[in-house]
């Protein structure tokens, strides 16, 4: 951690070199370690120490991008006028609006000391008393455990000057037996938020109750998908969908379907930096203060999120949720998507259905095969089970779904009240915020042989 | 540089470690987007660090930095070493590293012209180019094209005494329009999907594509797709394309012969595999024309590499012989469990990342057909062209592929297009189908730049040698 006042310091020095006409610097920087384990030891361990500043720098309206990782006077400058030179070199984009001005951030707590000082060691002892935990019973336990602290810190010609420190815990754990799997995951900026024991728990009990599986014909079925396995759908979602670019180009299933309703009103998704209890993060990497942003209201599409370039075509304001520079082309994101809780306790969630199968987790999600209907396909893992009566009767052989996810959501049953935070890559300014979700028909495509 | 991490190695040493290496790597990267005739992404990147792996007490530590200070270096591999006594907290057997050479050796990878020499405007020139091209249709409602360069300097050194120095360049590029109109979107691309084609050779590379040449049938075939009829759910004969042939190794085969995988420690992310130790040299895994080999030494493919991240020299290993599982993709610490040495797998994707098991060019050896002649000898069927989604589970045994453009066969020709087609199967299964692949003249590697695995996730660049090749009884759609 190199602290606030130094490292605007410095970003400012370099910026007060720049000739360009605007000029924005964007500092990452990280220490990060992750701890692996699988049939119960740790096989890798890991610990970096990383940033990347990236430039971006405006010659009227042509822009030029730069980055390096390193912090020494003379490789800023370099990099600094690599980007003017970038910017020299290419034609003028008509459509640029110039970078952003300065912004009012809301104050977040995102930084634990706990967190940020937890050393290798520490991280092994809790991996131990998790691995513990399949032991008892006689299974194996593989999974990560993670935590790190860093530094955002955006300087800019326009008069930005946002900074925020960051910790992140993440831990995710599969517990293996001969025939079967469970899983459970956890995310948080303070490790003391997770409960490493009642996780391994889940993760046992679910893979004591799925052992010797038996196989299900594919078909159409209710389903109870938790937390886990919403989170997957949603990113697809997230990723095809919700951002500027795709819906700008016709291939997002809310792409000239806003106002009209989609999905059950039980449906409710929207992009929530700002929340203190989930990952929450202030500003997006132009130095945008974020936005809420409500995706599909009720099941009705509302929107979809912008950085400052597509809000210039969409002919509205960023919402503040632009990438880093360097994958600016991919268009705005949402990092930090909440599908609404419901009514119903989690506990309940079962005792609604006759006959329909409950899902843990999903494994390699695909949602390219049709994206203007949002069509899905993916393969459960890690704890998949037959309901009938409103019980869970034995674990099943996992299965292939291919699905609209519009129509699977109109079929909405009931959602639980209660949420989970589930990881994504970017954790370290955002997750994804789901609860448990019935569905009245979900179809699955097609089985595989465990 | 290397005296300073020789100096690492030699404290490491001192302090009773097993094992250490250290790699520095310095990465450049030029990334160029043009959309709709803009340019509206180009930068240029540069990653610079250093990687210390060690063995002390029969584990494994890693630790990384970009702060290349002796001082920062030092503490570094102190980082290292604690990290390897805190995996020891989890006891089990110690690490066996296999048997290897130390090699001091440099490798340069081919390249007749720079890509970072080429001025900016000609690369956005022909850029622009061939957005202006794709956007002349009303129903194109985007146009993208873009190129990717890469030049890597690697030095890896090792407590057994490895000295190597390794110079590679990357090239890359590609471009899709996405036509609109008002209902559904379709795409298309060249000169593959998902971003195009990629090698370690330089801006000849992306001459030969001749990508100016394709931008017309691109949009118009973008276009044509709108109107198309949905591919037909039916069990037929398919004939997969080589670029999707490259996905389907990649997925089917690529990632199940992994050994960590095999052996467990992929599990929690990536999964395990249906290959498990017992069907080594046993399993039938396709019909009997089916060779596939794992081969690091092809001058140019994207897998392609003089010295692994271990210091394992590249090299070509049999895979699949006539249809029989033969082989795996090792590395020194898994080798050893088959009684093997390393084929010199392991491969990190830069100085911040520990080297994992990771494709070569893994590729399915050409057989004796023209692609006319598959075509006209088959009676009914449908041709699959570059891959649109993919999706296989945990194991790698049920696999779902949809492509961006299909067309049916119908008394051994091409009729009409069909939109949104998707097949699946079950791998073993599948590949025992396969009764033709075409000749080394329709066989090509194509350049896959984004394999994901591994926590933290690693994006590695692999390639597959793949031709055309016909699959019989193959399930197509989802809906029977």
């Amino acid at each position: 951690m190199i602290g606030k006042e130094k490292l605007l310091k410095k970003l400012e020095s370099v910026l007060a070199h720049s000739t360009a006409d605007q000029t924005e610097i964007v500092y990452v920087g990280d220490e990060f370690g992750l701890t692996r384990f699988a049939n119960s030891f740790i096989h890798q361990n890991v610990y970096e120490n990383n940033c990347r500043i990236l430039f971006r720098t405006v010659l009227g309206k042509r822009v030029g991008v730069a980055s390096t990782n390193s912090l020494v006077d003379a490789d800023l400058k370099q990099t600094l006028d690599n980007s003017i030179e970038i910017a020299r070199s290419r034609a003028e984009n008509p459509k640029f609006p110039g970078l952003p001005k300065a912004g009012k951030y809301k104050q977040l707590a995102t930084f634990d000391k706990a967190t940020a000082r937890c050393t290798p060691m520490l991280r092994a002892k809790t991996v131990q008393k998790v691995i513990a935990e399949a032991t008892k019973q006689g299974f194996t336990m593989a999974g990560a455990y993670s935590t790190s602290s860093g530094e955002i810190a955006i300087v800019s010609s326009r008069g930005v000057r946002a900074y925020q420190p960051v910790t992140a815990a993440s831990i995710n754990m599969v517990t293996m037996s001969d025939t079967s799997s469970g899983y459970a995951s956890a995310v948080s900026r303070r490790t003391s938020d997770i409960d490493f024991k009642a996780l391994a728990k889940t993760a046992v009990d679910k893979c004591k109750l799925s052992q010797n599986p038996q196989a299900l014909e594919p078909g159409e079925y209710e389903v109870i998908l938790e937390p886990a396995a919403v989170a997957e759908v949603v990113e697809w979602l997230n990723y095809t969908g919700f951002g500027s670019k795709s819906f700008q180009q016709g291939t997002s299933f809310l792409a000239s379907r806003i106002g009209r309703k989609i999905t059950s009103e039980k449906i409710t998704i929207y992009d929530n930096a700002l929340d203190p209890k989930a990952i929450a993060f202030p500003f997006d990497f132009e130095g945008v203060p974020k936005k809420k942003v409500m995706l599909i209201d009720k099941g009705v599409a509302k929107g979809v999120v912008y950085d400052s370039m597509a809000a210039i075509k969409g002919k509205t304001k960023s919402t503040g949720h632009a990438l880093p520079a360097t994958e600016a082309a991919e268009g705005a994101l949402g990092l930090n998507i909440v599908v609404a809780p419901g009514k119903t306790p989690r506990a309940k969630m079962i005792s609604g259905v006759k006959r329909g199968i409950l899902v843990t987790r999903f494994h390699y999600i695909n949602g390219l095969i049709d994206t203007r209907n949002s069509v899905l396909t993916g393969m459960t893992r890690d704890g998949t089970f037959l309901i009938e009566n409103g019980e869970l009767k034995y674990g099943i052989k996992n299965l292939r779904f291919t699905d609209s996810m519009m129509r699977a959501f109109k079929s909405t049953v009931a959602i639980s009240k209660e949420s989970q935070l589930i990881a994504a890559w970017w954790s370290s300014v955002g997750c994804v915020s789901v609860p448990t979700i019935h569905l009245g028909s979900f179809k699955f495509s097609g089985k595989t042989e465990f | 540089m290397k005296d300073k991490l020789k100096e690492c190695i030699e404290w490491l040493r001192g302090k009773g470690v097993t094992y250490a290496d250290c790699r520095y790597i310095r990465k450049e990267n030029e990334a160029i987007r043009v959309s709709d005739s803009v340019v509206d992404s180009l930068s240029r990147n540069i990653d610079v660090g250093v990687g210390m792996r060690v063995l002390a007490n029969g584990c494994w530590g890693f630790a990384a930095t970009a702060i290349l200070t002796p001082a920062e270096l030092m503490k570094t591999a102190n980082q290292a070493l604690q990290v390897a006594k805190a995996s020891a907290v989890t006891k089990h057997d110690p690490v066996v590293l296999a048997e290897q050479e130390p090699f001091v050796d440099f490798y340069q990878s081919p390249c007749v012209r720079d890509p970072f020499a080429v001025s900016t405007d000609e690369k956005i020139g022909l850029l622009v180019k061939v957005t202006d091209v794709l956007k002349k249709a009303k129903k194109i409602k985007s146009a993208e094209a873009a190129m990717n360069f890469f030049k890597t300097s690697k030095l890896f050194l090792s407590s057994e005494g490895a000295d190597i120095e390794q110079e590679i360049v990357e090239s890359g590029a590609g471009y899709h329009a996405v036509a609109f109109d008002g209902k559904e979107a379709q795409t298309r691309s060249y000169p593959n999907s998902q971003g195009g084609d990629f090698a370690t050779r330089g801006w000849e590379f992306v001459e030969e594509m001749q990508l100016l040449n394709h931008a017309e049938r691109v949009r118009e075939e973008a276009v044509a797709l709108l109107q198309a009829a949905p591919c037909p759910d039916e069990v037929t004969t398919i004939i997969i394309c080589g670029p999707q042939m490259a996905l389907q190794v990649h997925e089917s085969c690529g990632h199940p012969i992994e050994l960590d995988r095999v052996l467990g420690t992929e599990i929690s992310l990536a999964g395990g595999s249906f290959l498990s130790l017992d069907k080594l040299g046993k399993l039938k895994y396709g019909s009997d024309i089916v060779n596939i080999n794992a081969d690091a030494t092809i001058p140019g493919g994207l897998g392609s590499f003089g010295y692994d991240d271990e210091g394992v020299k590249a090299q070509r290993t049999p895979i699949v012989e006539r249809g029989l599982f033969v082989g795996y993709l090792t590395g020194r610490d898994t080798a050893p469990v088959i009684k093997q040495r390393s084929n010199g797998a392991m491969r990190a994707d830069g100085w911040n990342r520990i080297p994992i098991i990771r494709m070569t060019n893994i590729n399915l050896e050409p057989g004796e057909w023209t692609l006319a002649n598959l075509i006209a000898d088959t009676e009914r069927g449908i041709f699959l062209d570059f891959n649109k989604s993919w999706s296989i589970d945990d194991k790698r045994l049920n696999f779902q592929f949809g492509v961006e453009c299909a067309w049916e066969i119908k008394n051994g020709k091409l009729g009409q297009m069909y939109k949104n087609a998707v097949y699946t199967g079950i791998t073993p299964e599948f590949w025992n189908s396969c009764d033709a692949i075409c000749n080394r003249d329709h066989w090509q590697i194509w350049g896959v730049a984004n394999c994901g695995k591994g926590e933290p996730m690693q994006s590695m660049h692999v390639a597959h040698g793949t031709a055309p090749a016909r699959f019989r009884n193959v399930k197509v759609g989802v809906s029977k």
